[in-house]
């Protein structure tokens, strides 16, 4: 197992304890990243939850505006192989979406199941784009635009311009489809696009789709829902899960000089942020490098060097891939609960001397 | 190790004990009484000794139960965490609803939506429920696979074979089907469905997609019945849908899930819509009585405000008006997907209040506790924290009518609740969430202290506050070892996750792994739940085996 403590190459052993004395010291720690199996995460939530930690993910900005409309207005969404196989309509909102892989599978295949099933699928676009039958660039923002679009859905915009002609064309739909990705429309932009679906399924069928996202986020959400109650942003600091996206914010938190000591974890590899020099920390990575944190363990990428549970994205669900390239690198799991072992000894130890 | 829990009064009614005396343990399961010096004795003077509750219909995990986290982050309020758990205390979480579950004595639950899509991911969300042992239906019913198998008339061994494979992939211990054909229906732009109605795009019915599963599920040898959620949920007029199906059961097992929920006859039969309901429940209690090869759960419904959790899309969208506060999550996903509309039961109003009495008196009407087993159809018709005070209004009448009298007259007008007398037993209680549950699931060594049982175990003070009786045992074995004291868990442990040991057919997995790939560009391989994904070194698992 590869290890660095300041930058020198070092042994397991001497790097976990190293990390825990690291975090030990902390008054405010911080795990950032999370991109790992559901294994390390669930490791990470108990290791944050022990030494009172809070918890940010390395694609939040993205997971926040989603979970930030959810939980205000609610949502009416499908999944990829259903917009595949329904679909006889798709509304591609910006431009992120039409990178995803699901487009390519959706511009291949016509609907299969369903009322729809043998129709041509009709691309229509928010955002200047060629492939599309209609598309409207939309030069005010995403959010306004799908605003205008769900104006003319509720019958509080009429005529024939192209937004109208959009909107009409998601009316006529046996069943249509909004692909967004996150991130790129924001949290008002989604709150508007849910409205959009909720409008137009009053009288036919209509769904939100999301795509894109950053690391294993698409895991963690749920993980964090079973084991704190909570969604991510949270922090266990007064020892309940207090969710607060603001607040648990990882690099507001460093930034603000509130986290005195950053976990870093990325088994699935996704780009460092540059906050992590500004503080004492530790990186449990895939793609290791001395100088990425005080304290550096190089982890097994799961579904490589280990089998793990991960995202999938084309089957939107939890799905277990066994290891391509076996390799004896430890697991992110194992380092966090040996690390978490060495903390709560440490914990005891201290309990267990005289008051003075 | 030897033990014996001494001088309290041992309540199983599967052996007619209801009286002063001793339950032997040894080796995690219940003995004989012995002639050797016991290792340890645990005294139960004063106390109440029933086995472990069984936990039928609760959802406690899955794709709705995350998202009603999400929707409503507020729902639950969250305590500082114990020693030994970071998150026991955090309202709504897995080690919240084992140690609340423990705390009242349970000791096994049941989940009983698993959409074998999302399979994996509900399991390791049940194995990270500690205490308690927990299990999974495996829900069919809506997804084209079968679907297109009914359609193309393939026959009965084909649909045996494709839910055999479903419950082995997704490791369940039963077989659901939610308004069979109803998500279909509503994707296809449909708002209601009956049970004989057809299904757009294929042809078919509830009848006969519900009807091959019930053949399916007995030749497999499932030792649970086909758990059934009917069409028309709350609906004025559903007890009608309840007795149809009953009817198209033709004398098969079947379970029928929440029955309070079709338990509303229609005030104006002509004008199902408009006129209100009424109490259903003498009907659907007869109905029980005259059906010995069917059961049900209740869905009491508690008032307060809770999340409605289901895979019936089609009936979660009907009530989206209904939520409050005003949001909700439906999503139209592979098969059922799922739907999340938050609900108040207003306290005291009078659609609540009368909801709230009949599923009472379904209870109190019971002929056989053990065929009408206690749920809230957690949470849709409450929090399951709810038992030990519906236990209460169950066992003290003077009770009951305290409660009645806040409310409005509905009650006494659209139901037969005040006029009740009847009291249950403490050995009617253990039948109601004890024996019958156990029985109910097929297994054979939980509801019961005789020997051979699992030594989980409950042992209650007994006070005639019911509801405080129940809420905090005095101590509970989970496999002879204490898990509970006083009310509070001592020993944070890990129990197993029940799951049928059926073999499948390789023709038919070879089928829908090709089926699979086309549709969702992953073959069998990404729906499996394998023992790997729980870490090595666990046994998550425990195999429950089939009819003989």
């Amino acid at each position: 197992m590869a290890a660095w403590v300041k930058g020198g190459a070092t042994g397991a052993d001497t790097a976990i304890e190293a990390a825990a004395a690291l975090l030990a010291k902390a008054r405010a720690p911080v795990i950032a990243g999370l991109s790992a199996d559901v294994a390390a995460i669930r490791a990470a939530y108990d290791l944050a939850g022990r030494i009172g930690a809070s918890v940010d993910t390395a694609g939040s900005f993205g997971t926040y505006a989603e979970l930030g409309a959810l939980s205000r207005v609610g949502a009416l969404t499908t999944t990829p192989a259903e917009a595949v196989g329904r679909a006889d309509v798709v509304l591609v909102v910006g431009a992120a979406p039409w990178q995803a892989s699901l487009l390519e599978r959706l511009i291949d295949a016509k609907p299969t199941r369903g009322r729809a099933a043998g129709s041509e699928r009709a691309f229509l676009a928010l955002g200047a784009n060629a492939t599309a039958s209609l598309a409207w660039p939309a030069e005010g923002g995403l959010p306004e635009a799908v605003g205008v679009l769900r104006a003319y859905a509720r019958d509080h915009l009429a005529g024939d311009a192209l937004p109208g002609q959009i909107a009409a064309r998601l009316a006529a739909a046996q069943y249509g489809v909004l692909l967004y990705d996150p991130a790129e429309l924001g949290e008002a932009g989604i709150e508007m696009l849910q409205g959009l679906a909720m409008a137009l399924s009053e009288t036919t069928r209509c769904f939100t789709l999301a795509v894109g996202g950053v690391g294993q986020d698409r895991a963690v959400v749920p993980v964090s829902a079973w084991l704190t109650g909570q969604a991510p942003r949270s922090g266990f600091g007064r020892r309940v899960p207090e969710h607060d996206p603001w607040r648990f914010d990882a690099a507001r938190q460093v930034a603000a000089g509130e986290a005195d000591a950053v976990l870093w974890l990325a088994a699935v590899p996704v780009a460092r942020p540059d906050w992590l020099s500004a503080v004492p920390s530790v990186a449990l990575v895939a793609e290791a490098e001395a100088q990425a944190a005080e304290v550096v363990i190089s982890v097994g990428q799961p579904g490589r060097d280990h089998g793990g549970v991960l995202w999938n994205e084309q089957r939107a669900a939890l799905t277990f891939w066994p290891a391509s390239a076996p390799s004896n690198m430890p697991s992110a799991a194992t380092v966090l609960g040996a690390l978490t072992e060495r903390l709560a000894a440490g914990q005891a130890a201290s309990r267990s001397e005289p008051a003075c | 190790m030897l033990s014996v829990i001494r001088g309290g009064r041992v309540v199983d009614p599967t052996a007619s004990r209801n009286s002063v005396g001793d339950v032997w343990i040894e080796d995690g399961h219940v003995v004989d009484p012995q002639s050797r010096a016991p290792d340890a004795v645990i005294d139960a003077a004063g106390c109440v000794v029933m086995a472990g509750g069984v936990e039928v219909h609760s959802h406690i995990a899955g794709g709705n139960v995350i998202t009603s986290r999400l929707l409503l982050p507020d729902l639950y309020v969250s305590e500082a965490a114990p020693e030994g758990h970071p998150f026991a205390h955090a309202g709504g979480a897995a080690a919240w609803i084992g140690s609340t579950y423990a705390r009242m004595g349970y000791t096994t639950a049941v989940e009983p939506a698993m959409p074998p899509t999302h399979a994996l991911g509900t399991q390791l969300e049940l194995a990270d429920i500690p205490l308690l042992d927990r299990g999974a239906l495996t829900v069919m019913g809506n997804d084209d696979q079968l679907l297109q198998l009914l359609r193309e008339r393939q026959g009965g061994n084909a649909v045996r074979d494709l839910v055999a494979l479903s419950v082995a992939q997704s490791r369940g211990l039963g077989v659901k089907c939610i308004n069979a054909g109803g998500a279909s229906a509503f994707k296809d732009g449909a708002l209601r469905l009956s049970l004989d109605d057809e299904i757009p795009c294929y042809g078919l019915s509830t009848r006969q997609i519900m009807g091959s599963l019930l053949d399916a599920v007995e030749e497999i040898g499932v030792p649970h019945p086909l758990h059934v959620h009917c069409n028309n949920l709350g609906l004025p007029g559903a007890d009608d849908s309840f007795m149809a199906t009953l009817d198209a059961a033709e004398g098969r097992r079947i379970h029928f899930a929440h029955a309070q929920f079709y338990a509303y006859g229609a005030v104006d039969p002509a004008n199902p819509g408009t006129g209100g309901f009424r109490s259903a429940a003498e009907r659907i209690a007869q109905a029980i009585t005259d059906n010995p090869n069917a059961t049900l759960d209740i869905g009491q419904v508690v008032f307060g405000q809770t999340v409605t959790v289901s895979l019936d899309i089609l009936r979660q969208f009907a009530g989206r008006k209904g939520a409050k506060p005003k949001k909700w999550v439906l999503n139209a996903g592979d098969a059922e997907g799922g739907g999340v509309v938050p609900f108040l039961y207003r306290p005291r109003g009078p659609t609540s209040s009368l909801q709230w009495a009949i599923g009472l008196e379904i209870m109190l009407l019971s002929t056989d506790p053990e065929r009408t087993i206690l749920t809230t159809d957690h949470p849709n018709g409450g929090p399951f924290t709810q038992y030990p005070r519906i236990i209460h209004l169950l066992m003290d009448k003077s009770e009951r009518d305290r409660e009645i009298a806040t409310l409005p007259g509905v009650v006494g007008e659209r139901s037969s609740l005040p006029g009740l007398e009847r009291e249950y037993t403490l050995s009617e209680i253990a039948q109601l969430t004890r024996s019958g549950p156990a029985k109910l699931l097929g297994l054979a060594d939980r509801g019961h202290l005789r020997a051979g049982a699992r030594a989980d175990v409950a042992v209650y003070r007994d006070d005639t506050d019911r509801t405080a009786m129940f809420t905090a045992a005095k101590l509970v074995l989970k496999d002879g070892v204490p898990i509970v004291e006083d009310g509070e868990v001592v020993e944070w442990r890990a129990g197993r996750t029940l799951s049928l040991a059926v073999e499948s057919d390789r023709a038919m997995a070879t089928r829908a792994d090709a089926y699979l790939t086309e549709r969702f560009g992953a073959g069998l391989d990404s729906f499996a739940v394998p023992d790997a994904a729980f870490g090595e070194g666990t046994e998550t698992f425990e195999a429950v085996p089939c009819r003989v």
